[in-house]
């Protein structure tokens, strides 16, 4: 068995962030494409990691040292716990190599076992980045007696372990619950959504602090940490008390956890996978009239039926207007009007309304389905490149979709907030206009970036959604960086915020038309 | 007869300087089945691509009733239908989903589409099942409707891949004579296949490539004369690795 997993796991490892393909293609442009994914990844990493370091080292400069252990194992494991949750419906069950290694000689056993690694050894690696260069700080500013760093490295190689398996159970929870619906997809996505929306103001909450906790900012840093997560306390008590009973029970539950994970879906994995795998066929079909549409309206009623039955494309390319709804109508129902009273009281009214319309646009920069629209036609593209059809009306039943999508929320929404804090004529315009330049410009960058690095050869749609597909990396970075950077700059210059704003408005919308031109000059092959 | 398909000093170079297809030449005409042999990597898919606009290609022409495939691309595309040899299709569709989109893309009058469709599909027992998701579907079905995808347009060329391959000998029979049908009323027909006894029986004409070159291209009577078309490619197979 032990051989077997063994190969199964490297077979995986292959995949891994497109390294066997780096090393063995002979494509100049392919090389070229996945060495720019990996320096992307090295660039990323290393600004994590100094970003961790740095705030370490504050934190333990301001005599806050204490504080560290929690928070990073807190961190690493909220980490955990999101971007496994992300992509736990797509990777254990469902995946599209199920019946080629279950009809190879090796246990069951050892094809879930040689899945979970994988996500361990991505998520080990994660945690790493959260957790080492902490602990380095930790060290060198609070000396901790040598058995301490036992603590510290069993404390990196298990904390990955409960997230994990938290977030792995409810992801095949909502996959096996959904997949005996009839409309399974957009069940699992309403699901999906209610999970997401959960953790997220979940946190939000836990992020509030009265003044007086406050006050003693490192015990109430260690205190929330250990109420959210108790994990976090029995390493917490380990390293400053020396509580070694705590830390063997929090390993001791970690490693158990995980094995009774492993064996639970090791049993039923493949009875969840028959009911993923198995549709709802009715075969009683009568011929009707057809309605005829347009080629362009053709192919966006796919792109449309895409987009709502792949749960993880959906929550991941929509969830940012769902946000943005949400936050739009407690803005109109739920602010407190104390807080509208601080507000005008501390003078910061008018910075508000004018920085309004990017903050809707920082929402609107989350959410591109055309990022990933390409990649997810898959082996299915020769039917997109042989209909008698231009490119662009490909491109554009793709960019549609994605205006589909921001647009009515975005005014639905816009006009919520206009309720919720009073505007004059010009800043109602703009907090409608800013955003919906903002729509056509992401829509418009992550096609573009799409045609550039597409990523036909996956297993899983995670793989094309998320998984390292560098054109939704680049085009949710590029999206963000456009409108945090007018974010801040209103901040700084508050004086300037009018100029600011129609300056970089302007600046989107030549960027949109650039990207756009360039876009319909693109060819459509296999 | 018209040229359909016309191949003018066709080449393609992949990456790393692997010439896949090397000055292919070929005709072929209204009304005709072409069969086109070779082994496997001999060059046939990625002639077919090219020919059917999927794949970019640097050297040569390729005519489809005289429009260029690299020029006039959606032009071609309109008289053209094509079933890759692994035909995926959308899974999250319903087969008469896919069948209308097909429809709408080639611009299948309205009024006509549900009896062009019930033609087919009544022939190639599919009827029933096109209110399921393709997801339900097996690889059979599957190969059906993208049969049907390609009839229903009445396309005046119709470019294969290996057609035969995961269809039942019922729908393989069907197929064939739905072919010859389509060939009677004036499409040309150019399909690539390994089964030579097929090829042997349903074609007018032939062409046999081997390492992106052409050996041998002619009606079949021409090409295998007394022999079987089996003999006669082992035969230029064979006489090409001694050379």
């Amino acid at each position: 068995m032990k051989g077997k997993y063994r190969y199964l796991l490297r077979m995986q490892l292959y995949n891994l962030f497109g390294m066997n393909r780096l090393i063995h293609s002979r494509d100049k442009q392919e090389k070229q494409r996945l060495a720019m994914v990996a320096a992307f990844g090295v660039a990323a990493v290393a600004i994590l990691v100094i970003y961790t370091t740095k705030f370490s080292n504050s934190m333990a400069e301001a005599g806050l040292g204490e504080a560290l252990p929690p928070l990073m194992v807190a961190v690493s494991s909220l980490a955990t716990l999101t971007l496994t949750f992300v992509k736990s419906t797509g990777v254990l069950i469902g995946l599209k190599d199920y019946d080629m290694v279950m009809s190879m000689p090796v246990n069951t056993i050892s094809i879930v076992t040689s899945r979970i690694t994988l996500l361990y050894l991505i998520n080990l690696m994660i945690g790493f980045i959260a957790m080492l260069p902490s602990s380095m700080i930790y060290i060198a500013y609070e000396h901790p007696p040598i058995c301490s760093y036992l603590v510290f490295v069993g404390a990196l190689f298990l904390t990955p372990v409960i997230p994990m398996i938290i977030s792995l159970s409810l992801g095949v929870l909502i996959v096996v619950v959904s997949s005996h619906s009839r409309h399974k997809n957009m069940f699992s996505l309403v699901l999906s959504t209610a999970a997401v929306l959960t953790a997220v103001f979940a946190s939000a909450k836990t992020q509030s602090m009265d003044a007086a906790q406050i006050t003693n900012l490192s015990v109430t840093i260690a205190e929330t940490i250990n109420k959210c997560y108790p994990p976090a306390i029995l390493f917490t008590n380990a390293l400053l008390h020396h509580d070694w009973a705590g830390f063997a029970i929090f390993a001791v539950v970690s490693i158990l956890s995980g094995i009774a994970f492993t064996a639970i879906v090791s049993r039923y994995y493949k009875a969840w996978n028959t009911a993923v795998f198995s549709h709802y066929a009715k075969k009683d079909y009568k011929m009707g009239a057809l309605k005829s549409s347009s080629p362009f309206m053709a192919l966006y009623k796919k792109e449309l039926r895409r987009l709502s039955s792949c749960t993880i494309y959906a929550l991941n390319s929509c969830i940012g207007m769902v946000l943005l709804l949400i936050v739009a109508v407690m803005a109109v129902f739920f602010m407190p009007s104390t807080l509208r009273q601080q507000v005008e009281a501390m003078g910061i009214m008018s910075i508000i309304q004018n920085i309004m319309p990017i903050a809707l646009a920082i929402f609107v920069s989350m959410t591109s389905t055309t990022a990933a629209s390409l990649s997810l036609e898959g082996k299915n593209r020769w039917i997109m490149c042989s209909v008698p059809t231009r490119a662009r009306t490909v491109y554009h039943s793709k960019i549609a979709v994605n205006l589909t999508v921001i647009l009515p929320a975005l005014y639905v929404s816009a006009i919520f907030i206009r309720i919720a804090i009073p505007c004059s004529f010009m800043q109602t315009v703009l907090l409608f206009v800013i955003p919906t330049v903002y729509a056509f410009f992401i829509s418009v960058l992550g096609i573009y970036l799409n045609i550039k690095f597409p990523k036909y050869d996956w297993t899983s749609e995670y793989y094309a959604v998320k998984g390292g597909a560098i054109s939704v990396l680049a085009t949710i970075g590029g999206g963000l960086a456009s409108s945090f950077i007018p974010l801040y700059l209103c901040i700084l210059f508050q004086e300037y915020q009018m100029i600011i704003l129609l300056g970089i408005t302007c600046l989107i919308l030549l960027a949109t038309l650039t990207i756009y031109y360039k876009v319909c000059q693109t060819q459509l092959y296999v | 007869m018209n040229h359909v398909l016309e191949i003018k000093n066709f080449s393609k170079v992949y990456s790393g300087n692997k010439k896949a297809v090397d000055n292919l030449n070929l005709i072929v005409k209204a009304g005709e089945i072409h069969a086109f042999i070779g082994h496997n990597g001999a060059g046939k898919t990625t002639t077919i691509r090219a020919v059917v606009g999927i794949m970019d290609f640097d050297e040569g022409e390729i005519l489809i009733n005289g429009h260029s495939v690299k020029d006039e691309s959606v032009k071609c595309k309109s008289m053209t239908a094509y079933i890759p040899d692994n035909p995926d299709l959308y899974d999250y569709i319903t087969g008469i989903q896919y069948l209308n989109y097909m429809c709408d893309m080639f611009s299948v009058p309205a009024k006509e589409r549900a009896s062009r469709i019930q033609k087919y599909a009544d022939v190639l027992k599919l009827t029933d099942s096109l209110g399921d998701l393709i997801s339900s579907y097996s690889h059979g079905m599957k190969q059906k409707l993208a049969l049907i995808g390609a009839f229903i347009h009445s396309p005046q060329l119709f470019v294969l891949d290996e057609p035969f391959v995961g269809l039942d000998p019922e729908a393989t029979f069907h197929l064939k004579k739905m072919m010859r049908e389509l060939c009677d009323a004036g499409t040309a027909i150019f399909f690539s296949t390994h089964v030579l006894e097929v090829a042997e029986k349903l074609c007018d004409k032939v062409t046999i490539i081997h390492n992106g070159k052409l050996m041998e291209s002619g009606t079949m009577e021409e090409i295998k004369g007394s022999h079987s078309l089996e003999d006669v490619f082992m035969e230029v197979v064979e006489n090409e690795r001694q050379v």
